[in-house]
């Protein structure tokens, strides 16, 4: 007896809450970029278990594609920090406001 | 030339006029002056060549239309347009001529005889107009000539003065006017006189023609806005004599002789008692004066109360006849004023002339015609205008025609003080010691209008040319009863005055009794001291309560005020931006909740 | 048996995502990032995709958390410094908070998927079926994916050169 779709729906949607929950309170960049790739994961399982109890691969091709993107977006996103880093001399996401009025 | 070729001649040429001398005449005063003694000449010629060929016709052309609302221009050339035509081409030719002499040594003649000619163009637009909006248009044109004219020597403060009052109490008048004219065509339809003469359902309200006469009463300045009319003599004397005495302020007379369909007895009677009393006051204030100018002001505004007074008691042909002979003599009487003004270099005071008699004698004898004609002396001009006012009066209104008949007494009283203070005795100043005849272009008006003075009264001579006006004419029973009493009237007048002035240098009155010189100084203050208080007191403070509303309300509060309220909501909104990426995902968050919300159906 | 090991793995997942979030040192956060998805790639097999599930701890667990790795050893030397847990931050997060476990609640009452029992067989266990997916209907997005990484390359090559020309002996 496999758990119900909405079990892993609703796990999906908690793993995703608290990714963004970090996002949203932490003040190291690099741990909020942590957070963002555990919201992608979460995704990806929702989008896992629609397709197992759908009968199609549809979603496992997609996470295919999410976990390509997740890669690149994490090479790009990180060597941006680096480079701010090296400007900026912090990654301290409250120090980082130079958009401010 | 067909007559309303002939007509749009008339009414153009002094236009024609005006512009080349604005355009290229500006510093060539003797070329202008030329100019525009043959546009007047053009229009004397045809103007008496219509009035008395006989051509009377309506002509009219759309000017502009507004859905069912159109404005037309157009001429109406009766009878009562034909009078008035001959008067002003008459009168205004000798005023012209008299300019060419009077005006010689001035510095900004071609200004003045541009002026003038502006003004011939005004008023013939306002004898020939045939709908009140056409009227009211020339209406306007006249007032603003009027301001450019005694504005003439601009430099005098009193001048400037004098013109912005005239201006503005003219003003005040034709608001009045404007509220008539629209009255009458939301009631009647129309403002065609045309259409209003031949019209069988008209409204008869007594709101429009006593609003049409606030026209009349700023225009022909009587009670209470003829405070402008005395003022206005700080103009040169041709146009004292050509505006404010012959032809613009009989403007008045010829509008209510126009919209005589509209009148209904009680607006008349008011019109008679304004009218009445205007000339009574007058009368009264014309005693104690000690300018020659200011005098012959007061006379005027006399004179027109009696016009006035025949109009409203019902008889257009009572009223334009006065006015016919008022524009003889009066223009003669300022022509001769101006001879006696230049002769004693340019002096105005009475009581600094005298002897004149002996050393300007053609000035003397036209200005003796004159005042006989304006006393009311049997057979000459004014005899006969005067008598059919008082008879007109005696049959509908006894007391008008007891204000009237004192009028007379007074009328005559006063003129003839001024005549033997400026005329007889000894001369008083070394200016009137030196006084001497002025040339042919002064005298040669004021031949013609003693002439016209003395004859103008016998209908006769006008070959039935007028006969829609003047045969209405009332005439007396008994006449020589009649006769009998005018004189009498006049001789007391005179007599009186002849024999309590005397020919020194004061005024017998101021110095006999001061009490009664001093109270009719003070009626003659009395209006401008009433306005005067009101608009210092009530205007001027109702002006600086709006401009603080201006200022505070609308510039303050509404303007910059709204200004400020962006400014501050860009204020807040730029608090938002703080450039930290926390918040801004708080934001997201917000912006994804409002989205589920709508998506849910819950907003 | 599966609802157990159902549970024992979200468990684990959740923990671990909680430990993520919460914890002060950023290594210790990549740490619990690695081990939740060691839960998740587990949960993967119980949902029969097991290519993904050994994707997901090759690529995510061995090269995306390994280069995060680097990087907070790389910058972030001084330690992890603790974020206090007061201030505008803290409301704000208390506010997210509740609002996103109203929207979980909502989904967990609300939200009936109305599916039954899985259907057929579990198709990513077929690993020749899923490769002539990827090969057919999906074409499109691998060749768009390919492009993604080369560009992806060439950002990453560009932004790691040095802006200022200071270093010269380089």
């Amino acid at each position: 007896m496999t758990p119900s779709l909405e079990a892993y729906v609703m796990l999906s949607a908690a793993l995703f809450v608290i990714g963004f929950l970090g996002v949203l309170v932490r003040k190291n960049t690099l741990v909020i970029y942590m957070c963002l790739e555990l919201m992608l994961v979460a995704a990806t399982l929702a989008l896992v278990a629609f397709s197992r109890f759908n009968g199609t691969e549809d979603g496992d091709v997609f996470v295919f594609f999410i976990l390509t993107v997740a890669a690149a977006e994490v090479a790009v996103g990180l060597a941006i920090i680096v480079a701010l880093f090296r400007v900026r001399q912090t990654v301290q996401v409250d120090q980082l406001d130079s958009l401010k009025h | 030339m067909t007559p309303l070729q002939t007509a749009l001649a008339v009414l153009l040429a002094p236009l024609a006029s005006a512009v080349l001398i604005a355009l290229f005449l500006r510093t060539k005063g003797t070329l202008a002056s030329f100019v525009s003694v043959a546009a007047a000449t053009l229009i004397a010629a045809g103007g008496l060549w219509l009035a008395f060929g006989g051509a009377r016709f309506n002509a009219s052309l759309e000017w502009f239309r507004i859905g069912s609302f159109s404005i037309e221009l157009g001429i109406k050339f009766d009878d009562l347009a034909a009078l008035m035509l001959s008067i002003v081409g008459v009168v205004g030719l000798c005023v012209h001529v008299f300019s060419l002499g009077y005006m010689h040594d001035d510095t900004a003649k071609a200004r003045f005889f541009g002026g003038l000619s502006i003004f011939m163009f005004s008023m013939i637009g306002i004898v020939m107009a045939d709908n009140l909006f056409m009227m009211f248009i020339f209406w306007e044109l006249v007032g603003f000539s009027s301001y450019f004219l005694i504005n003439h020597w601009y430099h005098k403060q009193s001048a400037a003065d004098a013109s912005k009052k005239a201006f503005i109490v003219n003003r005040v008048g034709d608001v009045g006017f404007v509220l008539g004219i629209i009255l009458c065509y939301w009631r009647n339809g129309t403002v065609n006189l045309n259409e209003l003469g031949a019209s069988h359902d008209l409204v008869y309200s007594r709101i429009i023609p006593l609003l049409l006469f606030c026209g009349a009463v700023g225009k022909s300045a009587q009670l209470p806005l003829q405070v402008w009319l005395p003022d206005a003599m700080e103009g040169p004397t041709p146009v004292s004599a050509l505006i404010h005495a012959a032809t613009m302020v009989a403007a008045g007379i010829y509008m209510l002789c126009r919209i005589e369909v509209l009148m209904v007895p009680p607006a008349a009677m008011v019109i008679a008692w304004v009218g009445a009393l205007t000339a009574f006051y007058s009368a009264l204030c014309a005693v104690t004066q000690r300018d020659i100018k200011k005098v012959l002001a007061y006379s005027t505004l006399s004179q027109l109360g009696y016009m006035v007074a025949a109009f409203g008691l019902g008889s257009v042909g009572a009223s334009m006849f006065h006015l016919t002979t008022h524009a003889f003599f009066k223009a003669l009487l300022f022509l001769g004023s101006g001879s006696v003004i230049i002769g004693c270099h340019h002096e105005q005071d009475i009581f600094r002339m005298g002897g004149l008699r002996s050393r300007m004698p053609v000035t003397f004898w036209t200005f003796t015609v004159a005042v006989a004609a304006i006393s009311g002396l049997p057979f000459l001009a004014g005899f006969f205008s005067k008598d059919a006012i008082l008879v007109l009066a005696y049959g509908n209104n006894k007391a008008v025609f007891a204000v009237l008949a004192l009028t007379a007494i007074l009328t005559a009283f006063y003129m003839l003080r001024l005549w033997k203070i400026v005329f007889l005795g000894k001369a008083r100043s070394d200016s009137a010691g030196h006084a001497h005849e002025s040339g042919i272009s002064i005298t040669a008006p004021l031949v013609l209008l003693a002439v016209l003075s003395a004859v103008g009264g016998y209908t006769v001579i006008y070959h039935g040319a007028f006969d829609a006006v003047f045969s209405h004419i009332p005439e007396a029973e008994g006449s020589t009863h009649w006769v009998v009493l005018l004189t009498s009237l006049v001789g007391v007048g005179a007599g009186t005055s002849l024999a309590f002035y005397s020919t020194d240098g004061n005024d017998a009155l101021e110095s006999r009794h001061p009490s009664v010189f001093g109270f009719l100084c003070t009626l003659k203050a009395s209006f401008d001291g009433a306005y005067d208080y009101y608009v210092e007191k009530v205007q001027q403070r109702l002006a600086m309560a709006l401009n603080f509303i201006d200022l505070v309300v609308l510039s303050g509060v509404i303007v910059r005020g709204l200004a400020g309220a962006v400014e501050m909501f860009g204020f807040g909104v730029r608090a938002l931006h703080t450039g930290r990426i926390n918040h801004y995902v708080y934001w997201f968050l917000g912006g994804v909740v409002i989205l589920w919300a709508f998506a849910a159906g819950v907003l | 048996m599966e609802h157990f090991a159902f549970t024992c793995l979200s468990v684990f997942s959740l923990a671990c995502a909680i430990g993520v979030v919460l914890s002060k040192n950023a290594i210790n956060g990549a740490m619990c990032l690695l081990l939740c998805l060691a839960g998740i790639a587990g949960l993967f097999v119980q949902l029969h995709a097991y290519l993904l599930a050994f994707v997901l701890v090759l690529v995510y667990a061995g090269a995306v958390v390994a280069l995060f790795l680097f990087i907070v050893m790389l910058l972030d030397m001084q330690g992890g410094r603790a974020w206090k847990f007061r201030g505008f931050n803290a409301v704000a997060g208390m506010i997210a908070a509740v609002l996103l476990v109203t929207g979980l609640n909502l989904l967990a009452v609300r939200g009936r998927l109305g599916a039954g029992p899985p259907l057929g067989h579990s198709a990513g266990s077929s690993l020749k079926l899923y490769s002539y997916q990827l090969f057919t209907t999906y074409l499109l997005p691998v060749q768009v994916m390919g492009f993604l990484l080369l560009i992806s390359m060439l950002g990453v090559i560009v932004l790691s050169r040095r802006v200022t020309p200071k270093e010269d002996d380089k």
